[in-house]
C-alpha cells in the first residue's frame, strides 16, 4: 500500500484531522498544542502519572475475508507517537463532554458525586479511564475497575473517594450487553461516551480521505526504511523511548512499529506460538494462545506495568530496550524463547539470551529489527514470575525471576527434566542463571534442592547499587525469589523451606 | 450532594492552570542553567554558545537584576541567581529565555559555566559536628528532666531516622509574567502565597508592592511545596518580562522540579525516655538534627513545630527537646504537610515503642495510659482545653475491634510461617495556627451585586483542599441565601492585600473568619435598611432561607428585591473583612506561651501483612477517628482525612528519597519515585467524631489539612509489629520510611544494629546541650 502524501490523518474526538507535523513526537504536545485540547495534563512525561490518559479508538484486521473490527483502549499520550494515530479516532476528555448536553458525564457525575476530584489535576485521565473501563465491556466489578484506574496517579484523593465512584459506575453500568456495538449504543444513549464513538465503530464517521481503511487496516509501509536511507528511528510502543526521549527532535527515515500488522500477530506453529514484537503486553496477556501453551502466564500480567502502560508497551519493546530490568524479558528468557530478526539481508533467529551482547548492547545488524519472538510448547511445564520492587505494583523492579521448569514423573517425587531460571537487574544485561537452571537438571522438586538453587543463584550474580536497591539486597533477594519460585510452583515445600527462612 | 462548582470543571477538564494559559505570539520561554554539583564557586558565564542556538535566546545573569539578587525572606541567604559560591545542585545560574520552551531547554544546557567545585556536607549530624547551623539551636524545657529521669524504673534511649518527601503535587511549579504599562507587572504565579510572591518580586526587581500584581487561580496541587518555594519562578518569569518587555512563561518539567525544588526535611533524632514501674512517662528528652538545606527557606519555623509537637498526644510532666537547623549542601528543605510534626512525633512514638518492649508493656494500654487529658499543660506552657484524645482513642478501639483484632492476628501469626500480620495505632493532638504570630491573619473582600450574586475574595489560594467551598458555605450561611450564589474567586493581590500563604491548615479559619466578617456587615446594612422599608425592629429581622424574617413571620423581601432596593438606595454592597486569630502568644525567650487557638485530636489504626520470604508487605487496613468539629462539609474533611493519610502512609512507608554521596538526587522522576497507588492504599474507614464543636473556629468547624497525616505514621509501626512476629528478638534501627530493602535486612538479621532500644543501664544517657540562645 502506498500513500497519496505524507499526512497524518486521523479523528479527534468528532472532528477529522489532517497534518504534515512529525510522526514520531508525542502525541501529548500535538493535543495540547496544536489542538488546543488543554483538558489532557502533562503530569510526568513517564507514564507514570496518567494525567495524559486519551481513549484512542482503532481498527483492527481480521482474519482472511473478515471485516476488521474496532478497538478503544486507555493509554498515556505522552508514551504515544503521534504517527500511531494514522486512521484511529482519539478521545480525549473534550471529546467526552460531548456526549452530554451539561457536558458531564456519568462518570464524571460519579466522581463529583464522591467527591473524588481535589486539585483536578488527575481528575480528566481517571474520567479517561473509568470510560474506557465501561467501554471495553464485562466483566464489571470493583476490582477490574480499580485495574482500569490504576495508572492514574492521585496525590490529594488517597483514591477512597475515587474508588467509590468506580463501585457506583460498577452498580450503575454491571448490565451492559457484551457486543460491542450494541454496548456502544447503550454508553450513548446513557450519555456516556459521545456519538463519534459509534460513528466511527460503524465506519460512518472517518478521517478524510482514508475509505480504503475501511477495508484496509494500516499496513507495514513505514516499518521498512527505504534501502540506501539512513538507519531508521525505530519506536514501538514508546513506553521505554518517550520516557528517555520525552521531546524527540525530528529525525527520518522514522519506523513506527505499534500499528504494524505483520508484527503484531499471534499464530500457533506446529510446537509452539509465535509472538509478534509489536503485540502489547495487554494482548500478550490476554492470548489464548500465550495462556495455553504458558499455562498460569495471566497471573503476572499486573506485576508489569500499570493497565495504561500495558496498553502501549510492547513485547519486543521490551526486549530491543534490553534494560537489564525488563520485565517481559525476564519471561521470555525463561520461556526460551526465540528471537527472529528481519533486517535489509533477510531474516535469522537467535535465542533470546544470545540477543544481549552488554549494557543496553543488542546483537542486531544495521537495518534489523526484532520481528517476532518463538516460544515452543512444552507439556509438563510449569511457570513462575517473581518481582521486588519497592512499591508492590506498578513499579520498576529491583529484582525480577522467572522459572520455567519441566518435570518427569518417576517413582517418588517428580523429577526435573529441563529448567531457565532468568533474572533481572542483577547484571548489565538480563540473564539466564545458566549455572542454576544446569544444577537443577535431574534433581528432583524438593528443599535441599531449593536450597541449593538459591545459593547458586546468589553466587552466580555480582549486581550493583542503585536508587531502586543495594547490591547486596539484590543479591539476598534474589536467592529468596528462588525460595518462593519453588514455593509457588511445589506448594508442598513451603513449611521446610519457611523453617530454612527463618532460622 | 453540594455542587463543588471547581470539582465540576476538573472532572471536564476545563479548570485551567498554569500550563493550560493561552501563549500569545511573542511569548519566552524561560528555564534555569544550574548549578552542577552541591558546592562551588562561580567564576564565570559564558552565554555565548547559547545565544548562538537561535536569535531569540536571551541569557540573564545574577547581574541583570535590577533589585536585590535575594528570595530569602527571614536570612538572605537565598539568591535568585547564584554570584560567588553556592550551595546545593540545581540553584539557577542564569536565566534562559528562548522562543519555545524546548529551544530554551537546549540552550540552557549551552551556557558554559566556569567553576571551582568544592567539598559538599551531605548529612546533618556531620554539618552540626562542624558547627555548620543556619540559626542558633533552640530548646523547650518543662520541669526537672535529669531528677525524673534518676527516679525512673525503665529508660530507653535511642537513634531516629526519617527521610525527606517529594510533594508530587501533579502540577509542577511555573508562572507567567506580563509586563504591563508604567512599568508594573502581572503575573500569573502557581503559588500558596500571592503576597510573598508580590514581595519577592518587587524586591528582585526593584518596585513597589503596587506596581507588581500577583493572581493565583488555583493549583494542581501544593501541600506546602508551593509556600516558600513558588516565589522563584515568579521572580525569574517577571524578570525575564521586565528585561524584554514580552510575555515570559516559567513551566517545569517534573525532573526539573524534582530536582530543583525543595522537600520534606530529613531528621536524625536522639531519646531518652524514663517511666515509672506503671510505665507513666516521667521524663523525654531528645535532640533533632533537622536537615535544612543549603539555605534557610521556612526551617526555623518548621523545627519550632516540631519542638512544639515533640511530646505527640501524650502527657510528660519534665521535657528537655533541642532542635538544630543543620546547614547542608542539599537542596533547601521546605513547607510540607505537617510542618515537622510528624518528624517529632515519628521520634515520640519510637520512644514508646522501645519503652513497651523493654517494660514488657502492650503498647496500646502504654500509650492510653500516657494520653493527654483536659487541663494538662503543654511543656511550652498552653494548657490544654476541649481535649477529645481519650475519646478519639476508645472509640477507635470499638470501631476496629481491636481486642478480638488483635486476638485474630496473633492466631493467624502462630498458623503462618510465611505470612506475618501487624498493627498500630496513632494518637493525635495537633496544634493549629502558624506557630510564627504575625501571620494568623486574614482579610476578605466580599461583593454582593445589584442582582443577588455575590462574589468572594480572600487571601485563600484554592489548591485541591476546597478551602473555596468552606468559604462558599461560610458566605451562603452568614447571608442566607442559596450556595449557588456565592461564587468565590481566584486569589489576587490587588484584591486582598497583605495576606499570609495558605498553609499550616488554617486556610478556612483565617480566610472564612474574615469572609465570614466582610458578610456579617453587609448582612448588617441590609437588615437595617429592611427594617426601615418594612417598619420593623431591626433585632427582631434576619435573613434566612432567602428572605427577611421578621421574628417568626415572613416578609416580602426575598434576597434579590432585598439587595436591588438597598442599591437603589445607595446601601453599601461590598465590605472587606479581616480576622486575626485572638488569643495567641508566645515569648521566644522563655519559650512559654500559647502559640495554637486550639488543638486536633483523633486517633488510627493501620493493619498490614509482611510476606516473611519476600519482604515485602500491603497495607489492609485504616481506621481512623478524627475531630473536625462541625464539620462545614463533610464530604471535604474525607477527602482531606483520607488524602492526609496517604500521604502520611506514603511518607512512612514507600517513598524514599535519595542523593548520591555527592548530593545529586538519584529519585527525580516518577519512575524512581514511588509515591501511593491506588493499589498501595488499605481500605480506610473514617468516622467524624460526635459532639466535638470547637469554639475557636469558623462556624464550631476544625482545620483538617495537616493532622491526618500523622496518621500515617502508624504505617511503619504495624510494619515493625509485623516483623516483630516474624523476628521477635530483633531490636530495629527506627528508620522511617520503611523500605522492603530495611524490611529484609530487620527479617535477616542483617544491617539492623540494635542502635533502636536498648536498656539504659547499660547505656551512658547522652548529654544534654546547652542553648546556644533562642531565635528571635
Amino acid at each position: 500500500m502506498t500513500k497519496k502524501d505524507s499526512k497524518l490523518r486521523f479523528l479527534a474526538n468528532s472532528l477529522p484531522v489532517e497534518t504534515e507535523a512529525w510522526r514520531g513526537s508525542p502525541a501529548l504536545d500535538f493535543i495540547r498544542r496544536d489542538l488546543a485540547l488543554t483538558g489532557t495534563k502533562e503530569g510526568c512525561r513517564e507514564g507514570d502519572c496518567g494525567a495524559c490518559a486519551v481513549l484512542v479508538g482503532e481498527r483492527l484486521a481480521s482474519g482472511p475475508g473478515q471485516a476488521p473490527w474496532v478497538r478503544y483502549r486507555a493509554m498515556p499520550s505522552c508514551l504515544l507517537a503521534l504517527g500511531d494515530l494514522e486512521e484511529a479516532h482519539l478521545l480525549t476528555i473534550e471529546g467526552l463532554r460531548e456526549a452530554a448536553a451539561s457536558g458531564i458525564t456519568p462518570v464524571m457525575r460519579a466522581m463529583l458525586d464522591e467527591n473524588g476530584s481535589q486539585c483536578g489535576f488527575c481528575s480528566p485521565g481517571i474520567v479517561v479511564s473509568l470510560t474506557a473501563f465501561l467501554l471495553e465491556g464485562p466483566p464489571y466489578s470493583i476490582e477490574s475497575a480499580i485495574v482500569a484506574v490504576e495508572g492514574n496517579l492521585c496525590r490529594c484523593t488517597g483514591y477512597g473517594a475515587i474508588k467509590r465512584a468506580a463501585a457506583r459506575l460498577v452498580a450503575e453500568f454491571s448490565s451492559l450487553p457484551t457486543d460491542f456495538l450494541a454496548r456502544v449504543a447503550e454508553l450513548e444513549k446513557a450519555a456516556v461516551i459521545p456519538a463519534s464513538v459509534g460513528a466511527f465503530a460503524r465506519g460512518e464517521l472517518l478521517p478524510a480521505n482514508v475509505a480504503a481503511a475501511q477495508t484496509q487496516p494500516p499496513g507495514s509501509q513505514t516499518a521498512q526504511p527505504a534501502p540506501g536511507a539512513g538507519p531508521a528511528l525505530v519506536i514501538a510502543g514508546g513506553s521505554d523511548f518517550f520516557v528517555r526521549n520525552p521531546k524527540p527532535d525530528r529525525r527520518e527515515p522514522l519506523a513506527l512499529l505499534a500499528r504494524d500488522e505483520d508484527l503484531r500477530g499471534i499464530v500457533e506453529f506446529p510446537g509452539g506460538i509465535e509472538v509478534g514484537a509489536a503485540v502489547a503486553w495487554r494482548d500478550f496477556f490476554s492470548s489464548p494462545l500465550v495462556r495455553s501453551c504458558v499455562s498460569g502466564i495471566g497471573a503476572f500480567e499486573g506485576a508489569l506495568a500499570s493497565i495504561l502502560v500495558r496498553n502501549r508497551a510492547t513485547v519486543g519493546g521490551n526486549v530491543a530496550n534490553a534494560s537489564p530490568v525488563g520485565d517481559l524479558t525476564s519471561i521470555l528468557l525463561a520461556l526460551a524463547a526465540v528471537a527472529r530478526l528481519r533486517g535489509p539481508h533477510g531474516e535469522r533467529e537467535l535465542p533470546l539470551e544470545r540477543l544481549f551482547l552488554g549494557y543496553k548492547k543488542l546483537d542486531l545488524l544495521p537495518g534489523e529489527i526484532i520481528a517476532s519472538f518463538l516460544i515452543g510448547r512444552a507439556p509438563g511445564r510449569v511457570f513462575n514470575f517473581e518481582k521486588i520492587a519497592k512499591r508492590a505494583n506498578l513499579d520498576i523492579a529491583a529484582v525480577n525471576s522467572a522459572a520455567c521448569i519441566e518435570l518427569e514423573a518417576q517413582p517418588g517425587r517428580p523429577r526435573i527434566a529441563r529448567a531457565r531460571i532468568s533474572a533481572g537487574g542483577v547484571a548489565a544485561v538480563p540473564l539466564l542463571l545458566e549455572k542454576t537452571s544446569r544444577l537443577l537438571v535431574g534433581r528432583e522438586a524438593e528443599a535441599s534442592t531449593a536450597l541449593a538453587a538459591m545459593r547458586q543463584a546468589m553466587a552466580e550474580v555480582s549486581p550493583i547499587d542503585d536508587a531502586r536497591g543495594s547490591a547486596e539486597y539484590r543479591k539476598k533477594i534474589l536467592g529468596r525469589l528462588v525460595l518462593a519460585h519453588f514455593i509457588a510452583l511445589f506448594p508442598e515445600l513451603e513449611a521446610e523451606l519457611a523453617r530454612e527462612v527463618l532460622a | 450532594m453540594s455542587r463543588i462548582l471547581e470539582s465540576e470543571l476538573n472532572v471536564q477538564g476545563l479548570t485551567a492552570y498554569i500550563d493550560d494559559s493561552d501563549e500569545p505570539r511573542g511569548m519566552l520561554h524561560g528555564t534555569l542553567a544550574v548549578t552542577p554539583c552541591a558546592r562551588g564557586r562561580l567564576l564565570g558565564i559564558d552565554p555565548r554558545p547559547a545565544l548562538a542556538l537561535d536569535p531569540s535566546v536571551r541569557v540573564l545573569s545574577a547581574a541583570c537584576v535590577p533589585g536585590e539578587n535575594q528570595l530569602g525572606a527571614s536570612v538572605p541567604d537565598e539568591p535568585l541567581l547564584v554570584e560567588g559560591e553556592w550551595g546545593f545542585k540545581g540553584q539557577g545560574i542564569a536565566l534562559v529565555l528562548a522562543a519555545t520552551q524546548a529551544m530554551a531547554r537546549k540552550a540552557a544546557t549551552l551556557v558554559a559555566i566556569d567553576y571551582e567545585e568544592l567539598e559538599p556536607v551531605l548529612d546533618a549530624r556531620e554539618a552540626s559536628s562542624r558547627g555548620s547551623y543556619i540559626l542558633p539551636s533552640r530548646t523547650m524545657a518543662s520541669g526537672d528532666t535529669s531528677s525524673a529521669f534518676a527516679r525512673s524504673a525503665i529508660v530507653v534511649s535511642g537513634r531516629t531516622e526519617s527521610g525527606g518527601q517529594e510533594h508530587v503535587y501533579l502540577e509542577t511549579q511555573g508562572a507567567i509574567a506580563e509586563p504591563r504599562e508604567g512599568g508594573r507587572v502581572f503575573v500569573l504565579s502557581g503559588t500558596q502565597a500571592p503576597s510573598g510572591v508580590q514581595h519577592a518580586v518587587a524586591r528582585v526587581l526593584g518596585l513597589s508592592m503596587n506596581a507588581v500584581e500577583i493572581e493565583t487561580r488555583r493549583l494542581g496541587g501544593g501541600f506546602g511545596g508551593k509556600e516558600d518555594q513558588a516565589a522563584g519562578w515568579a521572580a525569574l518569569a517577571a524578570l525575564g518580562a521586565l528585561a524584554t518587555k514580552r510575555q515570559v512563561k516559567v513551566y517545569l518539567s517534573r525532573r526539573e522540579d524534582m530536582a530543583w525544588t525543595g522537600k520534606r526535611h530529613p531528621y536524625s533524632a536522639d531519646f531518652r525516655l524514663g517511666l515509672d514501674a506503671e510505665g507513666r512517662i516521667l521524663a523525654f528528652e531528645a535532640d533533632y538534627y533537622q536537615n535544612s538545606g543549603a539555605a534557610c527557606d521556612l526551617s526555623p519555623a518548621i523545627l519550632s513545630r516540631t519542638l512544639f509537637h515533640a511530646a505527640s498526644a501524650y502527657r510528660v510532666p519534665n521535657l528537655r527537646v533541642t532542635g538544630r537547623m543543620c546547614r547542608t549542601n542539599l537542596i533547601p528543605f521546605t513547607a510540607f504537610r505537617g510542618f515537622g510534626a510528624p518528624q517529632g512525633i515519628f521520634v515520640m512514638e519510637c520512644a514508646l515503642d522501645a519503652a513497651a518492649r523493654a517494660g514488657g508493656w502492650d503498647p496500646i494500654e502504654l500509650r492510653r495510659k500516657n494520653l493527654l487529658k483536659e487541663g494538662d499543660v503543654f511543656h511550652f506552657g498552653q494548657p490544654l482545653a476541649n481535649c477529645h484524645t481519650g475519646r478519639s482513642v476508645d472509640r477507635l478501639l470499638e470501631k476496629s475491634g481491636w481486642k478480638s483484632l488483635r486476638a485474630e492476628m496473633d492466631s493467624f501469626n502462630a498458623s503462618h510461617a510465611l505470612e506475618k500480620r501487624g498493627a498500630a495505632i496513632l494518637p493525635l493532638a495537633f496544634g493549629v495556627s502558624f506557630t510564627k504570630l504575625v501571620m494568623n491573619q486574614g482579610g476578605a473582600l466580599v461583593h454582593v451585586f445589584h442582582d443577588g450574586s455575590v462574589s468572594v475574595s480572600t487571601g485563600a489560594v484554592e489548591m485541591g483542599q476546597q478551602v473555596s467551598r468552606k468559604i462558599q458555605v461560610i458566605a451562603a450561611r452568614a447571608l442566607g441565601i442559596s450556595e449557588a450564589r456565592i461564587r468565590v474567586e481566584s486569589t489576587k493581590t490587588g484584591t486582598v492585600a497583605n495576606t499570609f500563604p495558605t498553609a499550616a491548615s488554617t486556610g478556612a479559619d483565617i480566610n472564612g473568619m474574615a469572609a465570614l466578617a466582610a458578610c456579617e456587615e453587609i448582612r448588617a446594612r441590609l437588615l437595617s435598611f429592611a427594617a426601615k422599608r418594612l417598619g420593623a425592629e431591626l433585632g427582631n429581622l434576619r435573613l434566612e432561607g432567602e428572605f427577611v424574617v421578621n421574628g417568626c413571620e415572613p416578609t416580602d423581601l426575598g434576597w434579590n428585591k432585598l439587595v436591588d432596593e438597598a442599591h437603589l438606595e445607595r446601601v453599601d454592597l461590598s465590605a472587606h473583612g479581616f480576622y486575626a486569630t485572638p488569643g495567641l502568644f508566645y515569648d521566644m525567650k522563655a519559650e512559654r506561651g500559647s502559640p495554637f487557638a486550639y488543638h486536633v485530636y483523633g486517633c488510627a489504626a493501620v493493619t498490614a501483612t509482611l510476606d516473611v520470604l519476600r519482604g515485602t508487605y500491603r497495607f489492609d487496613t485504616a481506621t481512623i477517628v478524627h475531630d473536625s468539629g462541625e464539620s462545614l462539609d463533610l464530604s471535604v474533611d474525607l477527602g482531606q482525612t483520607e488524602g492526609a493519610f496517604a500521604q502520611g502512609l506514603g511518607w512512612a512507608a514507600l517513598e524514599d528519597l535519595r542523593f548520591d554521596s555527592k548530593g545529586s538526587l538519584l529519585t527525580d522522576t516518577l519512575s524512581t519515585y514511588k509515591l501511593p497507588d491506588i493499589h498501595f492504599m488499605p481500605e480506610m474507614e473514617v468516622e467524624f467524631l460526635a459532639d466535638a464543636g470547637n469554639p475557636k473556629a469558623v462556624m464550631r468547624s476544625k482545620a483538617i489539612g495537616e493532622p491526618p497525616f500523622m496518621y500515617g505514621i502508624a504505617g511503619y509501626f504495624a510494619v515493625l509489629d509485623a516483623l516483630r512476629s516474624a523476628r521477635p528478638d530483633l531490636a530495629p534501627s527506627y528508620d522511617l520510611p520503611m523500605t522492603p530493602e530495611k524490611a529484609l535486612a530487620i527479617l535477616t538479621g542483617a544491617g539492623a544494629p540494635a542502635k533502636g532500644a536498648q536498656d539504659a543501664s547499660a547505656l551512658a544517657p547522652p548529654k544534654p546541650e546547652c542553648a546556644e540562645g533562642a531565635l528571635s
